[in-house]
């Protein structure tokens, strides 16, 4: 079951889910509104091999281009060891043409940080720091819990992807 | 929960669902198939800004379909009034149309309870793809809450769909917000949002 916005504030007085800074007048019916941290990556890729391009968004706004990958993190820690999350963009910036990750909007239960939001855009568009930019949802689990200990847990700020583990893996 | 298609029926007809037009044909599983309407928006610039408002234009098409270009937002209505107060809907692509490479909407799957009315879609093609008024475009589920629930009432309430974004809204709002619920924060707003 997904959680009502007072469901979600009721959690959040109990402890179960961490969201700060916290204000309730971003509940909305079934998730909360988060905003977008000054701090922006642009992803290069030259042939496979990436390299990270970081941004402070100026109080004018960046324009973002499309054909091109950036990584932003929400302004607030959000996390809960109790229920599971799943992120999603809002309507107002989906008319837009921004997305806000790549078919990965499952946040797992004990995860707990800044979020990295993969974001690409259809048109050239112009996004600003701390604008209200997605929600995030929270979802009951069925079973025991063993929370979330991977290798994102507790970030801050945009994090590129350290999933070297595949290369190995691969025996490249 | 996720509703099963038979609960989609059963809540339809006792009023906690709203689908008009509705057809059992359309039902699937766990969803129901939505259609696209014959409405279809795009912005007037190629470059947009979250906070300004973004004139659109009517794009006129009939039978012979529209044929949607990459790297440009064509909003559209669905045919079908949608929404519920007691149940979330979740709207998502058809297989069949996501194999051709078009979203039907951009990470906004959430239907907030209580918005009741046709959803503004928006198709993004990865190549182009020709698409057709009342083609079955996507689906919508249904899912059960927990907790006391208040219904939507937000800036898009009552307006005839397809609506384009009004991000640049919030912009007027945030520094507000900003002012009554961000004491301690070691960033200042922006003077936009």
């Amino acid at each position: 079951m997904i959680l009502s916005g007072n469901a979600i504030q009721q959690a959040r007085d109990a402890g179960d889910i961490l969201i700060d800074p916290y204000g309730a007048t971003r509940l909305n019916p079934n998730s909360y509104n988060f905003h977008l941290s000054h701090h922006l990556l642009k992803v290069v890729s030259t042939d496979g091999a990436f390299t990270y391009e970081r941004f402070d968004i100026p109080p004018d706004g960046l324009l973002l281009q499309p054909n091109c990958l950036y990584l932003g993190s929400t302004a607030e820690i959000i996390g809960s060891k109790k229920y599971a999350m799943t992120l999603l963009g809002r309507s107002s910036l989906g008319r837009l043409g921004i997305f806000l990750n790549a078919t990965a909007d499952l946040g797992h239960v004990g995860a707990l940080g800044r979020w990295t939001l993969e974001i690409s855009v259809v048109q050239p568009v112009r996004i600003y720091a701390e604008m209200p930019f997605g929600q995030v949802a929270f979802w009951f689990s069925a079973g025991s819990i063993s929370p979330y200990q991977g290798r994102y847990q507790h970030d801050l700020e945009p994090r590129p992807n350290r999933d070297l583990s595949i290369l190995k893996e691969l025996d490249l | 929960m996720i509703l099963t298609g038979n609960a989609i029926q059963e809540a339809v007809q006792l009023g906690d669902i709203s689908i008009s037009p509705f057809s059992v044909d359309q039902l699937g599983p766990n969803s129901y198939d939505f259609r696209l309407g014959k409405r279809c928006k795009v912005y007037c610039e190629d470059e947009l800004d979250c906070a300004k408002d973004n004139p659109t234009v009517n794009v006129q098409f009939g039978k012979e379909g529209l044929l949607l270009q990459p790297h440009r937002v064509y909003l559209f209505n669905t045919h079908e009034t949608i929404g519920s107060e007691r149940y979330v809907p979740i709207i998502r692509g058809r297989s069949s149309v996501g194999r051709l490479g078009l979203f039907i909407d951009i990470t906004a799957d959430l239907i907030d309870l209580g918005s009741i009315g046709q959803l503004t879609l928006q198709l993004h093609a990865v190549v182009p793809v020709r698409v057709y008024p009342l083609m079955l475009i996507g689906q919508v589920t249904f899912w059960q809450v927990d907790g006391v629930v208040r219904v939507y009432s937000g800036k898009y309430k009552g307006l005839q769909s397809p609506v384009a974004s009004l991000a640049y809204v919030d912009a007027r709002q945030t520094k507000e917000f900003y002012e009554s619920n961000m004491d301690g924060r070691t960033v200042q707003p922006t003077n936009r949002f």
